[in-house]
């Protein structure tokens, strides 16, 4: 079997999340790959538009769930291609690639996800996971957006800010920008939503950080501050997980380009990764 | 190992019987430098040679490489399925192909490469180094295996060394152009290893290299080196075990499109980019010291990403020596 190749997929449903991002629900075209096709939370799939090129991207529904998705933000040629495409269109993916997050040895425990951006998509997929499992003490979600209109799966978010406690879910969420729908937001969820950035929501929190894990994910600047912010709370650098992104050709190991690190450590973010623990981050130079 | 003996005299049967098994590839020269080629007459083969420009990666990791071509919207694999001679590998490409090997042959395997791999039959061939080479630093200047037969020079011919079954399935259907090899044969080819150790202008200090290195991540040293660096790329294309690749679609017609991948660098300021424009190595310096870093790497079970074959050194065009480099940072770290 040649691993490079993509399986057939069909795109049964296209979702606009915001004005960037859409959420493709997939369908093998493959019945038994379809039922067969099995993931961890946190790990990603290559996306194969066939004559155009290839991108990965995180799985973003959660394992118990079928069918898979992907929340596809606008940003470049292939990916504004893929918005261009219509529901019944089909697309190839391979894979599923990666570590995922190791969240067998995480049952039990407080669950911290930690989102910025577009990186509430990996975590998605662990937050659902997660309530669907019921496994898990308590999970946190703090997700920081740019602003109202950025909020990806605003109606999951707000109706975890109204009922997730009852699944043992803590959502709190943080905005940059200022609009009359998040101060209306804000007003309805006066202690879960603040303006700030993602570290803001931390205030005031206290977790168990025995029995805690962190999860985060967001663009390359908010790692340090949110590991900081964890650090502080007396979280073991073994706690904290996070999934990063590097430019990707294969998926594999075999391209060369998700390399980093130096003579004593080189880690490929595709196979070793994407997920890392912040342990790793000291020992790998130029991981975060 | 099983020798035996080839004599100057059967030296171009020999060659001619290579032919059974497919097209033969071997250094040839140009001007001043040599390359590996298609070579049907003994006489254009140049085996005193010192190092080809590119390595022998070009015959498993193709400078451009079809992988697929799409067909009424579904792919359909490029198979390669040639068989193919490589005469005249010297023992440093031989461990640079082993380290390639590493990489494309470990689960999940490159089906291209290592049909490939299957396909060819490797001839090695002994050296006598060069200003440039520092393999003998680096354990690269001796191949055990990693090829089907391995010729040593002798006075009158050669020893030859059988390194795999396909390697003795050809000496045993051409039994009569070997001879047993001879006590003489055996001083001569001593004393070869002996004068070619000796030989030897450069080498490079491995002793605890990969920490120091690592510690001299601030080392001012990268920055004196990365301004002379012109951030050509040359050092990797040339590079036996560089093999980072980038991957394209082209419309060849209006229905039909092939999925190629061709060889990348990591001096491209592209090799770091993500979406949203951020760049994991931004600047020369960074990319100059990853170079640094990844063929400096030390794997525990394998040794360096760098076999010390020399061509990094002779063809950048800002004469910037890899184990001058290296010694510097060094001799920089306090
Ligand atoms: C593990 C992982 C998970 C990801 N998950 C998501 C996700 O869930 N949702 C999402 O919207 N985006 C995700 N990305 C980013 C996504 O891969 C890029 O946005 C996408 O590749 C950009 O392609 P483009 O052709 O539109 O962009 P262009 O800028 O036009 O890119 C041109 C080329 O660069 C490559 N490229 C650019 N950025 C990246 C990148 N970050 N990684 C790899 N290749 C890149 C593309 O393959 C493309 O061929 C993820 C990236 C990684 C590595
Ligand atoms: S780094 Fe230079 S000397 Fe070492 S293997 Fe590559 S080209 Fe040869
Ligand atoms: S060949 Fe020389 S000038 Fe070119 S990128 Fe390599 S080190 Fe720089
Ligand atoms: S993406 Fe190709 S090596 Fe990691």
């Amino acid at each position: 079997m040649n691993p490079y190749e993509s399986y057939e997929a069909k795109i049964i449903e296209i979702r606009e999340l915001t004005s960037r991002e859409k959420l493709f629900t997939l369908r093998f075209t493959d019945r038994e790959l379809e039922s067969t096709f099995t993931f961890k939370p946190g790990q990603f799939v290559i996306v194969d538009l066939r004559g155009y090129g290839e991108f990965p991207i995180s799985l973003c529904s959660p394992p118990t769930r079928k069918p898979i998705q992907l929340c596809i933000r606008r940003v470049g040629r292939l990916t504004r291609l893929i918005h261009k495409f219509d529901e019944g269109d089909s697309i190839g993916i391979r894979g599923p690639y990666g570590n995922g997050f190791p969240l067998e040895k995480m049952e039990g425990s407080n669950l911290i996800l930690v989102a910025g951006g577009l990186g509430m998509a990996p975590l998605r997929s662990v937050l659902w996971y997660a309530i669907d499992t019921g496994k898990f003490e308590r999970i946190y979600l703090f997700y920081g957006t740019k602003s109202y209109e950025d909020i990806l799966f605003r109606d999951e978010i707000i109706y975890l800010l109204k009922h997730g406690e009852k699944l043992n879910c803590h959502v709190k969420l943080a905005y940059e920008v200022e609009t009359p729908s998040c101060i209306y937001l804000e007003k309805g969820f006066s202690e879960k939503v603040c303006k700030g950035v993602v570290t803001d929501l931390f205030r005031g929190e206290e977790f168990n950080v025995e029995n805690s894990y962190a999860l985060i994910c967001g663009p390359p600047v908010m790692y340090k501050f949110v590991i900081k912010e964890l650090l502080d709370r007396g979280l073991s650098p073994g706690r904290i997980y996070m999934t990063l992104e590097r430019r990707m050709k294969c998926g594999i190991g075999k391209c060369g380009h998700c390399v980093v690190g130096t003579s004593v450590s080189m880690k490929y973010i595709c196979k070793d990764g994407p997920v890392f623990t912040y342990w790793d981050a000291l020992s790998t130079r130029g991981l975060i | 190992m099983r020798y035996v003996k080839l004599s100057s005299e059967n030296f171009s049967e020999f060659f001619e019987s290579l032919k059974e098994i497919g097209k033969i590839y071997g250094p040839v020269k140009h001007n001043s430098t040599y390359t590996f080629e298609h070579v049907d007459n003994v006489k254009d083969l140049a085996l005193k040679y010192r190092r080809t420009i590119l390595p022998p990666k070009k015959f498993f990791v193709k400078p451009r490489d079809q992988l697929f071509r799409l067909k009424q919207n579904t792919w359909e694999e490029v198979k390669d399925v040639e068989k193919f001679v490589l005469f005249g590998v010297h023992s440093c490409d031989i461990h640079g192909l082993k380290i390639l090997d590493r990489v494309y042959l470990q689960d999940p395997i490159d089906p291209y490469y290592k049909a490939r791999r299957d396909n060819a039959f490797i001839v090695g061939i002994s050296c006598m180094p060069d200003e440039y080479c520092f393999c003998k630093s680096l354990g690269t200047d001796f191949a055990m295996d990693g090829f089907d037969l391995f010729l040593h020079e002798l006075p009158d011919g050669w020893l030859v060394r059988v390194g795999s079954i396909k390697g003795h399935e050809i000496v045993w259907e051409n039994q009569e152009l070997f001879d047993e090899v001879t006590d003489e044969d055996l001083k001569n080819f001593k004393e070869f290893e002996e004068k070619r150790a000796k030989a030897f202008k450069r080498e490079i200090n491995r002793e605890g290299l990969a920490d120091i290195l690592d510690l001299a991540f601030n080392s001012p040293v990268w920055k004196k080196y990365s301004e002379k660096c012109l951030g050509c790329g040359n050092c990797t294309l040339v590079c036996p075990t560089c093999r980072c690749y980038e991957v394209c679609d082209n419309w060849t017609r209006a229905y039909e499109a092939v999925r190629e991948r061709r060889y990348d660098s990591c001096f491209m300021p592209t090799h770091g980019l993500v979406a949203g424009g951020h760049n994991f190595r931004p600047t020369r310096l960074d990319r100059f010291r990853h170079r640094y870093y990844c063929k400096s790497y030390f794997d525990p079970s394998a040794g360096f990403n760098c076999v010390g074959c020399g061509r990094c050194d002779e063809f950048c065009p800002a004469r910037i020596e890899h184990v001058k480099v290296l010694e510097e940072i060094r001799e920089g770290l306090i």
